[in-house]
């Protein structure tokens, strides 16, 4: 069954995480057999509920698959009953007729009570004319064909379902409200932060003695002067910039410092750490928060040393973090902007997870849990409105009269207004605002029960409910959606929403290019890649130590740096060729992974980087940071900061054979001591070339290493899926995943196993029928370049990741159209964004309304 | 009437969640002692910039004492009051002479070195110990008798926005300063926002359901069904918080005297802002909230920093316009300041009485008399005169019965080390220690003669 739709999807992306999830260890088999059961049997709903495409196709050519040859007779001949006595009044699919029985035969009764009620009461006019054996028959027919729910699942077409916000589409949309009141957000190609040295410890621009951009903050003057014409004694360093965060989740901030120090962060008024009184033994400040990801953090940083009678210490200072799921290093250059750009407000309020059953977040559901983690949303909102917004929004207008209150009822319709996305009717203002306004004497109490019922409404919950809108309003709110996850609250956008100004494509696709770049369309990205390359959850690797010896938590730390801002570069450079992705030659690497991996791994010294046509992020700052060992010497490094300081590495087509043979994914798909080919082949067939395999018949063990020494991995696998019921399969699987082996299980490039060369070998029979062999990781990269089920699973991935909807809804050639615009680009995937952006803003205007 | 039941028991017995736990937790009815112990509870309220002694100590010792200008306003509890002279902050090491005035007077132990350099002296960081109140916190805490809510509560009034060592007088240990709030609203959300937030969304849930309506007709009959599963959750959710705010009213113990939530949430006036002419009703609502939070048995420790070390408000209410620490550097031959210095400490005393007043008139819950009898407040300043700077007799005058001390004398102690005092309150409220901040200076304990 090797369709397309939604069936594939289901399928592909539910149980090669199921499947990953738990074949990791080996050694774990009594377990990994259950759990292969398991994988079986939860399977089957799945299958059976499956909507769409393909399960109407199914019914099309059998009907849904009877259980017996006696069941299928009785529906037939039900069928033919129900044709004759029943069709005329509840119509041909159990629909109704207006003039005769206008509700639809649809409701959760079994075949047994349906057959009871049909006996005792139909046909109306003579309820005797249908019992027994017949109204069994038609009690079948109508159950399997309309009336159950799993009927009713089977027949519906898939479609554009109304979702809530997802949580992250709840954080960014919180982000953008917060974010109307202040500048709209901006995008910097700049790194590092901006330093002002300061002879004495205040700001007098005469005593002004460097300017200058930091890569990091991470000194240790000592008893030392910062810079010429500094006084050692007193001194002031004022940092600022933003914190630039590409990922959602948990941060700690951990400042030191020996001396006087104050930490902004987030706004210009948000006091992070005081440490205004230095006092002995007090030197480490450490901050936990939730950051939202696509988001700069503006923050400055005042550090004193001061003149005294008594003895001064010696000046240290350093800002680090611990990012989600990492371990704690100094804040990187990468993640730095010299230039504090707008205030920032993130959501700390905890969130439940999102329904990601079809491979992406949906909002399809609500909960007792998500009601109340909106309430907490909504008066955490309140709190920031009132302590942050309200009191600029008040002095910004401070000479306009407050007759009535005016200006807090200004202040709060601006505020609903970017929640509701859109224009608010009299009802609705009078609602939500002058009703709240007139019940609270107070104004903090005012905008919290406003609040309150803003956040909770429907009308910030679900974006898409917005059909009272103009038509560009309707598109504008779809675009933030699409590719923020978020509400419109550029002034841009709102104004060309509310002027009507994006109707036709040309005005949609120009919209769509102008946030193509923003941070948050590319963190955006940065997740999708990352759940593309099936690391989400890459915590959890780990190696056998004698094995590999080296292969520790910092390795791992590197080898994500290194995948990480390999794929942004990707995301922001200009090109963004997918081609390149999937066939680069190159990493991003480190003097520890260069000394785990061997040469292939070093540095590439020479300048300017030839044919790269990388961003210029890459031709800026790759040499940049080849240099980073010149630097001003009270930059103070321990060697585990050296080792792990990223530069480009060496060319190497073999041993860099595209993104997919990076030692991150080849590591996280391989067992602890053995690398696994069955989990990098189902890693390939569904999710790179988007093919559906369906789960295995029983459960196997796999064959333990230990008792096969003899074998290598390929043969190994070979001697266990060799039986017939296997191969249908596992010829497909294996034939992909041991063109791999070269990567052993930490992903470092092998040309022996157990004395014998490596067979890399292997082939892929695609959807057309079209047989390739190919030989090695290299060969494989370059075929699935220009593969076009490779592009075509590619699309859809982004589009259901950045829609969060089924792209078979949008039409079933939606999907092929896409991939012609696609491939037409050049594979560029800012291209693919504003397609899918276009596409998906696009279709659903025309909201179904029915009172 | 006897209450036999734990209060997780009284909880479970209303089979409600544990967030709405919280909710009735928030209410004072609920918050009865846990066993017959008699309930004692300690306030400790700072005023900055000395006094002036000779209007502020009574001339006489013992029970026959007549009370000078300053603490006039106390003399409706007289029989409560207890003056407690020559006490002196004996407190060396860094820091200038205020600095080491606020933050040593609550802990009894030096100044670590550090940065800040005040007027005169080597500079400083933050107290090298706990605070007697935090430590206070922190044995009451450990008992599931004396446990409360919050533990401690920390008021403050116009405190400046800014962490030194001139702006705290609480500290959770060694470099712990422990920030006041000084804001009303804030303090009014920590203690009641949880209730108060959850009494507003069963209010608003209401307007909700209203529009869930208008809504639902929006959509396509597909996609209304989400929309009517979340209008259902809405309503059992407010209906839920209905019944629970109910519950809470009608399940109060029969004898308490606060007969509905409607008076456990106290009322504060609407917009007030931190402004230096707001400081009277600042005051007042700080003391509200915090007499509030005493009866609803929230804490039994807690403290009123009212402005900071160096304090110069500007109390133009008095017709006085130049800041209090401005004036009070002027010699006592300038009349006009002296005047003024008299008028400004009284109108601490003022506010000192105010909280008593509000202690005395509020029936204990539970017990016997007043919330007075069993609270005992200890205003107390960082220098004992202003234009000297001495930390010597510190003013020292305690209001109430929470500490069981003889109350109604004037006392004088003759140059003993604050430390003294500070072992004899904590002995005082079940937890003697030997040593409390310096030992050097703790040598022969507690006070003797306050019992």
């Amino acid at each position: 069954m090797l369709t397309r739709g939604k069936v594939a999807k289901a399928d592909s992306w539910d149980s090669s995480q199921r499947f990953c999830n738990h074949l990791p260890q080996p050694n774990w088999l009594i377990i990994l057999t259950q759990v292969c059961l398991m994988a079986c049997l939860v399977e089957l709903p799945s299958l059976v509920a499956a909507p769409p495409e393909a399960a109407a196709q199914a019914k099309d050519a059998s009907g849904p698959e009877p259980s017996s040859a006696e069941e299928a007779k009785r529906i037939e001949r039900g069928s033919q009953i129900y044709k004759q006595n029943c069709q005329n009044c509840h119509g041909r699919s159990g629909q109704g007729s207006e003039d005769q029985y206008e509700h639809a035969l649809i409701g959760d009764l079994s075949v047994g009570s349906l057959t009871q009620l049909i006996s005792r009461t139909m046909p109306e006019e003579d309820p005797d004319a249908c019992t027994g054996e017949d109204a069994a028959a038609v009690a079948t027919y109508i159950h399997t064909a309309f009336y159950s729910e799993a009927a009713r699942v089977r027949n519906r077409p898939p479609r554009i379902v109304m979702s809530r916000l997802t949580g992250e589409q709840l954080r960014q949309s919180i982000a953008d409200l917060y974010g109307h009141f202040t500048k709209p957000p901006a995008t910097s190609d700049q790194r590092g932060v901006k330093a002002t040295y300061y002879n004495g410890t205040s700001r007098k621009s005469e005593e002004l003695k460097i300017d200058r951009v930091d890569k990091v903050i991470d000194f240790e003057f000592g008893t030392e002067s910062p810079g010429d014409g500094i006084d050692p004694k007193s001194y002031l360093i004022h940092w600022e910039g933003s914190l630039k965060v590409d990922k959602t989740g948990r941060y700690e901030i951990v400042l030191r410092s020996t001396c006087s120090c104050m930490m902004k962060f987030g706004s210009r008024n948000r006091e992070l750490i005081n440490n205004h009184v230095q006092s002995e033994g007090r030197d480490e400040f450490r901050r936990e928060m939730f950051l939202t990801a696509g988001r700069a953090y503006p923050y400055e940083i005042s550090f004193l040393q001061r003149k005294r009678k008594t003895k001064q210490p010696p000046a240290r200072v350093s800002l680090s973090w611990i990012p989600p799921g990492g371990i704690e290093e100094v804040i990187p250059q990468q993640n730095m902007i010299p230039e504090q750009l707008a205030d920032t407000f993130a959501l700390q309020a905890k969130l439940p997870p999102d329904d990601r059953s079809y491979g992406y977040d949906r909002g399809t559901s609500v909960s007792r849990q998500w009601d109340e983690s909106t309430t907490a949303t909504a008066i955490e909102f309140a709190e920031i409105a009132i302590e942050e917004l309200y009191p600029k929004y008040r002095h910004r207008y401070r000479n306009d009269s407050d007759e009535n209150r005016s200006i807090l009822k200004r202040f709060l319709a601006e505020i609903v207004t970017v929640a509701f996305r859109g224009k608010l009717d009299d009802a609705t203002r009078k609602l939500y605002i002058d009703q709240q306004i007139a019940l609270s004497e107070d104004d903090g109490e005012a905008i919290r029960r406003a609040m309150l019922l803003t956040l909770k409404s429907p009308r910030f919950l679900y974006p898409t409910l917005d059909a009272e809108h103009n038509r560009s309003q309707r598109t504008a709110n779809r675009l933030a959606l699409v590719m923020f996850d978020s509400l419109p609250s550029a002034p841009w956008l709102v104004n060309s929403a509310a002027k009507d100004k994006i109707q036709n494509d040309a005005q949609l696709k120009n919209a769509a290019r102008r946030m193509v770049d923003d941070y948050r369309t590319q963190a955006k990205t940065l997740t999708f890649l990352n759940e593309w390359l099936g690391l989400q959850n890459t915590d959890e690797i780990a190696k056998d130590k004698e094995l590999f010896p080296g292969f520790d938590s910092h390795t791992i730390q590197d080898l994500k740096k290194s995948m990480n801002r390999f794929l942004q570069d990707f995301i922001e450079n200009e090109v963004s060729d997918f081609r390149q992705l999937l066939q680069a030659d190159w990493r991003y690497t480190t003097k520890r992974l260069e000394n785990y991996y061997g040469t292939a791994w070093r540095p590439d010294m020479t300048k300017g980087h030839p044919q790269t046509n990388q961003a210029q992020i890459i031709q800026n700052a790759a040499p940049q940071e080849a240099e980073d060992t010149k630097e001003p010497q009270d930059i103070k490094h321990d060697d585990a900061q050296l080792d792990s300081m990223l530069t480009r590495s060496v060319r190497d087509r073999e041993i860099h054979a595209g993104v997919l043979t990076h030692p991150l994914i080849m590591s996280n798909l391989a067992y602890h001591r053995t690398t696994s080919p069955i989990h990098r082949g189902v890693f390939l067939t569904r999710r790179t070339l988007g093919r559906v395999l369906r789960p295995p018949d029983a459960s196997f063990t796999p064959l333990s290493a230990e008792l096969h020494p003899e074998l290598t991995t390929r043969e190994r696998i070979q001697l266990q899926t060799g039986e017939v019921n296997c191969q249908a399969c596992h010829k497909q699987i294996n034939s992909l995943g041991f063109a791999f082996e070269h990567f052993d299980a930490t992903g470092k490039f092998r040309r022996e196993e157990k004395a014998k060369q490596i067979n890399a070998t292997g082939n892929y029979t695609d959807r057309v029928g079209k047989r390739v062999d190919f030989n090695g990781a290299r060969e494989l990269a370059d075929y699935l370049a220009q593969s076009e089920d490779c592009h075509q699973a590619f699309v859809e991935a982004a589009f259901e990741h950045f829609v969060k909807q089924p792209i078979t809804a949008y039409g079933s050639g939606t999907a092929d159209e896409i991939t012609k615009s696609f491939r037409d680009s050049g594979y560029n995937i800012r291209e693919l964004l504003i397609t899918i952006a276009v596409t998906a803003s696009r279709q659903p205007i025309a909201a179904t309304i029915q009172p | 009437m006897r209450h036999k039941n734990s209060r997780r028991d009284f909880i479970r017995n209303l089979g409600i969640s544990g967030a709405a736990a919280n909710l009735v937790l928030a209410l004072p009815s609920l918050g009865w002692e846990a066993s017959g112990q008699k309930k004692q509870r300690v306030i400790f309220v700072f005023s900055p910039n000395g006094v002036i002694p000779k209007h502020f100590w009574p001339d006489e010792e013992g029970e026959t004492f007549e009370l000078k200008r300053i603490l006039e306003p106390l003399a409706p509890y007289r029989d409560q009051l207890l003056t407690l002279r020559g006490i002196d902050n004996r407190i060396k090491g860094d820091g200038d002479g205020h600095m080491r005035g606020i933050g040593c007077l609550l802990t009894g132990v030096e100044l670590f070195p550090g940065d800040v350099q005040g007027g005169s002296d080597t500079p400083a960081g933050w107290s090298m110990g706990i605070s007697i109140d935090q430590h206070l916190k922190n044995k009451l805490q450990a008992d599931a008798a004396t446990r409360t809510r919050f533990g401690s509560l920390e008021f403050g009034v116009m405190v400046p926005d800014r962490a030194d060592t001139w702006t705290r007088w609480s500290y959770a240990g060694p470099n712990q300063p422990v920030a006041p709030i000084s804001d009303p609203y804030q303090m009014f959300n920590k203690l009641y926002g949880n209730i108060q937030n959850r009494v507003m969304l069963s209010s608003v849930l209401d307007d909700l359901s209203e529009d869930f309506k208008k809504i639902e007709k929006m959509v396509s009959s597909e996609d209304r069904q989400i929309l009517q599963q979340h209008a259902e959750l809405v309503r059992s959710v407010e209906r839920e918080l209905k019944a629970d705010l109910q519950r809470a009213i009608d399940q109060q113990p029969a004898d308490n005297i606060t007969a509905s939530a409607d008076h456990a949430v106290p009322k504060l006036p609407p917009n007030v802002q931190e402004q230096n002419d707001n400081m009277p009703l600042i005051s007042r609502m700080q003391t509200d909230l915090m007499v509030n939070s005493l009866m609803s048995d929230f804490t039994r420790v807690a403290t009123m920093q009212i402005t900071n070390s160096v304090g110069n408000p500007r109390m133009r209410w008095l017709d006085i316009d130049e800041g209090h620490h401005t004036i009070s550097h002027e010699p006592d031959s300038n009349e006009d300041a002296y005047e003024q210095l008299i008028k400004i400490n009284t109108w601490y005393s003022e506010q000192v009485a105010y909280m008593a007043k509000k202690l005395k008139e509020t029936p204990e819950p539970g017990g016997d008399g007043s919330m007075l009898d069993h609270t005992t407040i200890i205003w107390t300043n960082e220098l004992g005169k202003g234009n000297s700077h001495t930390r010597n007799s510190i003013p020292f005058v305690m209001v109430g019965g929470g500490l069981g001390f003889k109350t109604g004398r004037s006392l004088n102690f003759g140059n003993q080390p604050h430390n003294r005092l500070l072992l004899s309150i904590t002995e005082a409220m079940g937890h003697a220690e030997k040593t409390f901040g310096n030992p050097d200076y703790c040598g022969d304990g507690p006070l003797t003669g306050l019992v």
